[in-house]
């Protein structure tokens, strides 16, 4: 079951519910304001992480 | 008081110039009413002043509800559009009224007196009534005065009397008819239809407003009855009262807590007066406010002191509890009334003794000392439910939270849409339109970053194609944390360069799908986790604000090379490392040729590449192995034994398995030994447990060989691609560079010692003479070069946004937004490695 995004309550999504991800226009405001507000951040580290690069050697010596 | 009025049976019925001249002076009050009936009982052309007839007779009997002396009222339209009020209160005194038979010169009782005296209702037993309706003061003799006839029957101390009236002036006596153990008065009356240009009774109008009284007096039960064609009968009984009132209104809207919070209180006014306040209130899940006003049951349409009163409490009890509740951390600037009354439905019912009004129809309560008494007791009350009832006060100051976050979004947002207007035409310094300005053929790329951006801006066609570079913003939270955001001014400027407005209509937004300026919207972000970010935000952005562009697939996200690799003289851009694997592959079996040891098959061509391909899976399986068991003895077990399911379960071919295992891994690995092998039972599996122990310190750790590991799927896909290669024949392999075949003789072989071998020759060929590039970021990337891969109608790929995709985009982004820290941690930190695949 899906939920609304702001307020949490039980949804249905498109095309049932024209608020979808939200509950209502009001939710959808809310959320508009968030991001008007730069309220949704995403958290990482300092360093980006790179790919883990396919061991072409395969399982030789080097691979620890 | 006594019956001091004599009965005296009647005869026919009098006319009205027979009664006496002693009543002059009191009809001529009444024919005031009857020439400009207008001033007393309003219109006499539309209805109202016909109606207006039925709710003075009625207060009467409400007002005897209310002195506690009435339960029952019967309101009856007869067939020619006379009515009956009929009500058990204590009867309209009989007896003789002094002062004014002393004025008169004759013997008037109290009852002919109040149908007969302007305004005489409130001038006998004052105390009797605290409050009264007084709805228009005009009294019933006003009714008398532009009735054709008026019927009175009272039953008061043990009899029952009756009098006649035609046009005001009465025909009859009070006289005693009967006996009675009861109380009560009715009064049936027919309107002038010399007065009224029309008669008709609405049942729709009386039944809208009894019902409403006896929603205001709990307990009053007021019967409707309709004799006229077809006939109905109505009982309005709410014990409840306001409660029901109030949940009636609420009835369709969802109330937000199960029941109605209801409040009754008096209070002494500084004048001595006392004065009840009643309210009922419940918030539902709508946006409106709906709240009616009624002072001694008078609706004021228009509110006044009591509801001033009320609004000013709610507004110091939401504050008082969101303040110790510790709920007003994401509303800086507090509440507002408007805020809190969202979705509030009340009844506030004032009992006031002599209310002041701002005018003649009452639709505004001006007693000042109501507003402080309304104020007090709302908030002694209501504070005290919060208290009684943390869940639901949590539940209804956080909706006005909600309200004020709405109110303050919608601000925020014509904000940066004016901004965004205002910026349109310097817009030019960011968004690099397009010539078209068919939303059909106009395309709009988001390119991640300002080289990146510019090299879109030169590389684009500007016929169709507009470029806008946008940088996610990032914050320096902590010294290990940066957050990534999508700026203010981005969004503004993306919503300016859409040109589709933002918001939904509902809440005084203004998006509309029909103005967007392009229908073709590509998100272009680095293939690294920072793009990755970005492109989260976007699309969740993109799904919930303007999901119909999804909905329409509008939305479409690039696909830049992550690769261009050269050969000679071909020059190929691949987008991904599978897209690379499988180059290398292509190139590494051309003009080539193996062969097993023995009498097995020459491989070239497709079933070469085929197999090529599929060590390369094992390559990757076994990375992935490697997790419960050391890859390179593990690779050893299923080169050396082809060790599986059903080997592992019979100790003979177990035993038989261990020497060629050592064998293999002392050849491959010496600097691992001395190195142990043990062979245990696992009695719940059948199957046998190897353990195999390499020398400590050494690059190798200890593998169990058991049921679990060899019935992963890791392990199955190892064992099947070991059993494809054993088709092709034993090690070692043999390759011939077919190229260099010369005059029908087959060119030397070189040799391959195992698969692994084979494999890597392979690969190594492949990589011969090609140069790489991994791009790590679109800026790297030359305008021409932009163009050729991304760009380029002819040439790009873009996948399409579909609302599913969007759906599962922001299930991630709940997550990464979310309040819990922990799941929020785990959750980045198992996808933190492929967070490249998050979105699409």
């Amino acid at each position: 079951m899906a939920t609304c995004a702001v307020c949490k309550k039980n949804i249905q999504l498109r095309p049932e519910n024209a608020f979808a991800p939200f509950c209502s226009a009001r939710c959808r405001q809310v959320d508009l304001g968030k991001w008007l507000n730069e309220e949704y951040r995403i958290p990482s580290g300092p360093e980006e992480e790179e790919d883990p690069q396919v061991d072409l050697n395969g399982t030789n010596e080097e691979r620890d | 008081m006594t019956t001091e009025v004599e009965a005296t049976p009647s005869t026919a019925p009098a006319t009205p110039g027979t009664y006496g001249s002693e009543s002059i002076t009191v009809l001529e009050g009444l024919e005031a009413v009857r020439k400009r009936p207008g001033m007393y009982i309003g219109d006499v052309h539309d209805g109202s002043g016909l109606h207006h007839l039925v709710w003075e007779v009625v207060d009467n009997a409400v007002d005897e509800h209310l002195g506690g002396y009435c339960n029952k009222m019967d309101v009856i339209i007869h067939y020619d559009s006379s009515i009956t009020v009929e009500d058990n209160g204590r009867g309209i005194p009989v007896g003789k009224h002094e002062e004014h038979s002393k004025k008169l010169g004759k013997d008037v009782s109290a009852a002919e007196l109040v149908m007969t005296v302007l305004h005489a209702g409130g001038k006998f037993d004052h105390s009797s009534y605290k409050v009264s309706a007084g709805l228009h003061g005009v009294g019933v003799s006003a009714v008398n005065a532009v009735s054709e006839i008026l019927k009175l029957e009272i039953k008061r101390e043990g009899h029952v009397y009756a009098q006649e009236y035609r046009r005001g002036a009465p025909v009859t006596k009070l006289e005693v008819i009967g006996d009675s153990d009861k109380t009560g008065t009715k009064i049936t009356f027919k309107p002038d239809t010399e007065i009224f240009s029309n008669t008709e009774i609405s049942y729709g109008i009386l039944a809208s407003r009894l019902r409403e009284l006896s929603y205001l007096n709990a307990g009053f039960v007021i019967t409707l009855t309709d004799e006229r064609d077809g006939g109905r009968t109505e009982v309005f009984e709410y014990k409840g009262g306001i409660r029901e009132f109030v949940e009636l209104l609420n009835k369709e809207k969802e109330p937000e807590h199960e029941k109605v919070i209801h409040i009754v209180a008096k209070q002494i006014a500084e004048n001595g007066s006392e004065v009840q306040i009643e309210v009922a209130l419940q918030w539902n899940a709508t946006f409106s406010e709906q709240v009616f006003c009624y002072t001694n049951n008078i609706h004021n349409k228009d509110g006044g002191t009591h509801l001033t009163g009320f609004r000013g409490a709610l507004t110091r009890v939401f504050n008082a509890y969101g303040t110790s509740a510790n709920l007003f951390k994401e509303v800086k600037n507090g509440l507002t009334g408007e805020d809190i009354r969202e979705g509030l439905t009340a009844v506030i019912s004032a009992m006031v003794p002599d209310p002041s009004f701002d005018s003649q129809t009452k639709s505004k309560l001006v007693s000042s000392e109501v507003k402080s008494i309304t104020e007090s007791v709302v908030v002694e009350k209501l504070g005290q439910y919060f208290e009684e009832n943390p869940q639901i006060a949590r539940k209804i100051v956080e909706k006005a939270i909600l309200a004020a976050k709405a109110r303050e979004a919608a601000r925020k947002a014509r904000e940066v849409v004016r901004k965004g207007a205002l910026d349109y035409n310097s817009l030019s310094g960011k968004l690099a339109d397009c010539q078209s300005r068919d939303p059909q053929q106009a395309e709009l790329y988001i390119v991640e970053g300002d080289s990146a951006g510019g090299s879109a801006k030169q590389g684009r066609d500007r016929k169709f194609q507009a470029i806008l570079p946008l940088r996610g913003k990032i914050l320096n939270v902590e010294r290990a944390r940066l957050d990534k955001m999508l700026g203010s001014a981005e969004i503004g400027t993306l919503i300016a360069a859409l040109g589709a407005g933002i918001g939904t209509p509902e809440q005084g937004g203004s998006f509309d799908i029909e103005k967007l300026r392009y229908h073709q919207i590509v998100l272009m972000t680095d293939a690294d986790v920072d793009g990755s970010h970005i492109r989260t935000l976007l699309l969740t952005f993109f799904y919930r604000q303007m999901p119909q562009i999804i909905e329409r697939g509008y939305l479409y996200i690039a696909q830049p090379p992550l690769y261009r690799v050269k050969r000679g003289k071909t020059n190929l851009y691949l987008k991904d490392q599978a897209a690379l694997d499988r180059f290398f592959l292509e190139h590494g079996v051309e003009g080539v040729a193996v062969r097993a040891t023995g009498k097995g098959p020459t491989l070239t061509g497709e079933p070469l590449l085929r197999l090529a391909e599929r060590m390369r899976l094992f390559r990757r399986a076994l990375s992935k192995i490697d997790r419960r068991a050391d890859a390179k003895i593990v690779a050893a077990v299923l080169r050396s034994a082809a060790l599986g399911k059903a080997e592992l379960r019979e100790r003979k071919k177990v035993e038989a398995a261990i020497p060629p295992v050592r064998a293999m891994l002392e050849r491959k690995y010496p600097d691992i030994f001395p190195l142990s092998i043990d062979v245990g039972w696992d009695p719940e599996h059948g199957a046998a447990i190897i353990k195999i122990t390499p020398r400590p310190g050494s690059n190798a750790r200890e593998t169990i060989i058991d049921w679990n590991l060899v019935e992963s799927a890791e392990y199955e896909e190892l064992y099947s691609i070991d059993q494809d290669v054993r088709s092709i024949g034993p090690a070692p392999y043999f390759l011939r560079d077919t190229k260099k075949d010369k005059d029908g003789a087959e060119a030397e072989e070189t040799q391959a010692e195992d698969a692994d071998a084979l494999w890597d020759a392979i690969d190594l060929r492949g990589r011969k003479g090609t140069s790489l590039q991994r791009y790590k970021g679109l800026g790297e990337m030359n305008p021409d070069q932009l163009w050729e891969t991304t760009l380029d109608p002819n040439a790009r790929v873009m996948l399409q946004v579909r609302l599913d995709d969007a759906v599962q985009t922001d299930q991630i982004f709940s997550v990464l937004m979310g309040d819990h820290v922990e799941p929020r941690r785990a959750f980045i930190e198992t996808n933190a490695l492929n967070v490249r695949n998050l979105d699409i």
